[in-house]
């Protein structure tokens, strides 16, 4: 038994509702880049595996310079993912890597051979 | 003191998407919720889905086609030449993040099996060289490929596939160094072989619900407009008709659990508070996150669990268990929603990247076998707004198929005036499952 005609439109309807108003929800915002010229400075030191302060958000916006600054009791290396650079960390020495935030998105900064979570780039 | 571009990076993916605005996590569960009443009260009041005879015949030359063993062994070579493609790299390409096996493993593969299925049905069943490699080599020691050593039982059902793909989310979620290729071939070699030995113990069968990407592409695929009946006949029909004959078995519950709490942990895994819990327990994160994964697939689980027993218990005559055995399909679809939009951006980005480097899967450096190396990726279809808007448009849609499945399933399974009642529960459960996937994408 298949639906009737009516039925049909009836879902056919509720289907299109549905996209509209997700999609009615999408007016107004925007993403435009805006241009903040102080760079976003970060700054972490990681003892024991652990970064500090404690690992979370840090805002960019798009466009804007990001320097991160990682000290690690032990040799390692820097890196951030989806934008591909990083940095080797001597142990005990303040190093740093400074790029322009041009991808929007979320990004994961990470040592690379403990793999300790720092901070997650959050772009937009 | 210097920013140096990395030549190894770990892991597939480097960006992600970034959380959903919170108005439209909150539009996406009003609509859920509004959804769910108008499906539950305003439409049908007889089953409509189910028909044996649903659906319109494909024409007959086509069918003929696309029955014959010619087409079939076709597509079964064209999956070897896919395999064949996918092991040079995978067996004889340097650990280096431009070798592509990784990409192609974990998003043209795993993620496009998801799109693939949508569009053409369980695509995965006819080009598996598993499968074809098994054929070949029953027929090479002349061997009968559907009689294995012994009889599959039928309670094994659905089990092997949800074991295999609790293995696989484990590895492309939990597994330490999952994106590098030795990882990679270690998991592969050992899930090819016990495939293999599956279908030698209990004959070609096994791969029907034994395989775990098999499975999945007919899970998903059920959801494309053409399809086979279970009478053989290749149709055109409503998605509906597809999903609903999903015939219950067991361990079907657990392949749908399995699948929906892994992507849920994906994102959960994603947000701030479960990464720095992670770091503070001071174990290892391996150990962290599998218990954290199989948490969540409990809690899906459970909350599947309460929902069969409160509407059995509101349905005089009817066991929970047949409630649960006869829902899951309703849960397919909000899975399949919530995995498109977990994932769409990663196949958009990662998919392009990934084709750029199948022309060289030696990684070195300068070969252009397929003429894509030069392909630089397109971020075009991937903007901030059109992503939030996809994803919370994807996950609205599952929930909208789910519940219309919910509600037809409904009153076949409850009787007379229980079938509204009894439907509460399951519309509940949809819900939840719904505004949880929506909060992760907020939070995550």
């Amino acid at each position: 038994m298949m639906p009737s005609v009516g039925r049909r439109r009836a879902l056919a309807v509720l289907t299109g509702v549905v996209l509209l108003a997700v999609a009615g929800t999408g007016c107004g915002s925007t993403d435009e880049p805006v241009d903040a010229s102080a760079p976003v400075e970060v700054a972490i030191t990681i003892t024991e595996g652990r970064a500090e302060p404690q690992p979370g958000r840090v805002d960019a916006k798009k466009g804007q310079s990001v320097r991160i600054t990682v000290t690690s009791d032990v040799p390692d290396r820097v890196h951030v993912h989806g934008y591909d650079v990083g940095a080797e960390l001597p142990a005990g020495q303040p190093a740093t890597v400074e790029f322009v935030a041009d991808m929007d998105g979320l990004f994961e900064v990470e040592t690379h051979e403990s793999s300790v979570l720092l901070f997650q780039l959050l772009v937009r | 003191m210097r920013t140096v571009p990395e030549l190894l990076a770990h892991g597939v993916g480097g960006r992600q998407d970034l959380p959903i605005p919170f108005a439209y996590a909150v539009t996406g569960a009003a609509l859920a919720l509004v959804i769910s009443f108008v499906v539950l009260g305003a439409f049908w009041r007889e089953p409509r889905l189910g028909d044996a005879e649903a659906g319109r015949p494909v024409p007959a030359r086509v069918a003929r086609l696309l029955d014959s063993a010619g087409w079939q062994w076709a597509l079964r070579c064209l999956g070897l030449v896919f395999a064949g493609y996918f092991a040079i790299g995978l067996f004889f390409g340097p650990d280096v993040d431009r070798n592509p096996t990784a990409g192609l493993f974990y998003v043209l593969f795993w993620v496009g099996l998801v799109p693939a299925s949508l569009l053409f049905g369980p695509v995965w069943r006819a080009l598996n060289p598993l499968r074809t490699a098994y054929l070949l080599g029953a027929a090479l020691i002349r061997r009968d490929p559907r009689r294995g050593l012994r009889a599959l039982p039928a309670r094994l059902g659905y089990w092997p596939a949800a074991f295999g793909l609790l293995a696989f989310v484990w590895l492309e979620l939990v597994a330490p160094e999952r994106a590098t290729v030795p990882v990679i071939r270690t998991w592969l070699v050992a899930y090819a072989l016990l495939m293999l030995v599956g279908a030698a113990v209990f004959g070609v069968g096994f791969f029907d619900r034994g395989d775990a990407f098999e499975v999945y592409s007919d899970l998903v695929g059920r959801l494309a407009v053409v399809g086979r009946r279970d009478d053989g006949v290749l149709v055109w029909r409503n998605p509906l008709e597809g999903m609903s004959g999903l015939a219950p078995a067991p361990g079907l519950t657990a392949v749908v659990v399995v699948l929906l709490g892994s992507t849920l942990f994906d994102s959960l895994s994603n947000a701030p508070a479960w990464f720095r819990f992670v770091q503070n327990t001071q174990l290892p994160a391996v150990f962290t996150n599998t218990v954290g994964m199989l948490v969540l697939i409990g809690l899906v689980l459970a909350a599947y669990g309460l929902t069969c027993l409160l509407a059995a218990k509101l349905a005089p005559g009817v066991r929970p268990v047949d409630v649960a055995a006869e829902i899951a399909h309703c849960i397919v679809p909000i899975a399949v929603g919530y995995v498109l939009a977990h994932y769409y951006s990663l196949l958009v980005l990662e998919g392009q990247r990934t084709i750029a480097l199948l022309s060289d899967p030696l990684a070195t450096g300068d070969a252009n076998w397929l003429g894509t190396a030069d392909w630089s990726v397109s971020a075009a279809l991937v903007t901030p707004t059109g992503v939030a808007m996809l994803q919370v448009t994807l996950i609205v849609l599952g929930h909208l198929l789910g519940t219309v499945l919910s509600h037809d399933r409904a009153l076949v399974l409850f009787p007379g005036r229980s079938a509204v009642t009894a439907q509460v529960p399951l519309l509940v459960l949809m819900v939840g499952y719904t505004v949880a996937g929506l909060l992760l994408l907020f939070a995550g």
